[in-house]
């Protein structure tokens, strides 16, 4: 089933789901897999860190996708808008599936800069956030398509691992 | 926040304003669909073109009394027709866009917000500054995150004013995206009220 991640989205699946994200800019996409159990999870987030720039109640309160054929395909979506935030609850319910977080592994795609004119590059701190809490977190970054002036899809197969980026031209 | 009538005058003026401002510029007729005016999430605005088309798209920040984003947006066909006419070249020879074209395409926007700014500062007795206009050319889900993600950071919810440009032949797309900070429009509203 391919499932699509919308902006400030996440998804929590198992083998075989696709995860698509597409048209991110300065958006940072953040894949975790575990090749063990094929647990796989996409966060397409919007923000590097929550850092009181934004009141919003949106994060604690969690989205909740009520149609019931989503329970029933074991995935559902919550609110991810910022980096740091997103990976904690990509963590989370990844390790209720059963995955083991020594074994997750994690790719980045995103953090371009659209307009190369633009004095805020938010892109870029997308980038940085992901890489630090991950490290934190104690999470391998096996692969990276970041950064540039170009905007990305993804596709993440739960049933391999392979992330598949596509650009337009 | 209401949108009352008052703004709803203004925003019609300066819709009709901009759109005379663009049948000049490339000698046709255009006209213009406002399709929507109101308070939106920022995350829900998407939906105009489809993630994955390339488009033109042209941003420019909005500082003064009132803080916002103008862009632009040209799918990929539209963008080489018109600057086909901008450029006064044969019609369908722009294949590529050159520095030309992009310039070209960035003085569209400047003209258009410029236009429609224009008829907001004046009727609200505000000051409106529009700045360098930027350039891209990608995914439409790409160019307009960046703008979402901006505001994001501030808020959940801006005052969008989404105009269609209908032309005639119908053969050209475009749409114009003005996103203002609401507890400044807010502000200013209410003492339009009050006068």
């Amino acid at each position: 089933m391919d499932i699509e991640v919308k902006m400030g989205d996440l998804v929590v699946t198992k083998s075989p789901d696709n995860l698509m994200a597409s048209g991110i800019g300065s958006c940072l996409v953040i894949t975790l897999f575990d090749p063990k159990l094929r647990i796989g999870s996409l966060a397409h987030c919007m923000l590097p860190t929550r850092n009181g720039s934004c009141s919003g109640s949106d994060t604690s309160n969690p989205k909740s996708n009520t149609q019931g054929s989503i329970r029933k395909t074991q995935y559902e979506i919550r609110y991810a808008k910022y980096v740091d935030e997103a990976i904690d609850k990509l963590l989370e319910r990844m390790e209720t599936l059963g995955a083991e977080r020594a074994g997750i592994e994690a790719k980045l795609v995103g953090g371009a800069n659209m307009f190369k004119t633009l004095k805020m590059d938010m892109g870029s701190k997308n980038i940085s956030s992901a890489r630090e809490k991950l490290e934190k977190a104690g999470i391998a970054i096996i692969g990276e398509c970041v950064s540039g002036g170009q905007g990305r899809s993804v596709e993440f197969s739960t049933a391999t691992g392979i992330v598949t980026v596509k650009t337009k031209f | 926040m209401k949108i009352d009538g008052k703004f709803q005058e203004i925003s019609k003026i300066a819709a009709s304003n901009t759109s005379n401002a663009l049948s000049k510029l490339i000698d046709s007729q255009v006209s213009i669909e406002m399709t929507h005016t109101g308070v939106k999430k920022v995350g829900d605005l998407n939906p105009i073109i489809s993630p994955e088309e390339i488009t033109a798209g042209i941003y420019l920040p909005i500082t003064g009394d009132i803080k916002g984003s103008a862009l632009l947006i040209f799918p990929k066909e539209s963008a080489f027709i018109l600057c086909d006419l901008l450029v006064k070249r044969e019609p369908g020879t722009t294949r590529k866009l050159s520095g030309l074209d992009k310039s070209a395409l960035k003085e569209v926007g400047n003209i258009l917000s410029g236009n429609y700014l224009a008829v907001l500062s004046n009727m609200m007795n505000i000051k409106i500054t529009e700045h360098v206009p930027s350039f891209s050319f990608d995914m439409f889900g790409a160019v307009i995150s960046q703008i979402i993600t901006k505001f994001a950071q501030k808020a959940e919810e801006a005052l969008v004013i989404e105009l269609e440009f209908v032309f005639k032949p119908a053969t050209l797309k475009g749409y114009f995206l003005l996103l203002l900070e609401i507890e400044e429009i807010n502000k200013i509203l209410e003492l339009l009220g009050s006068q």
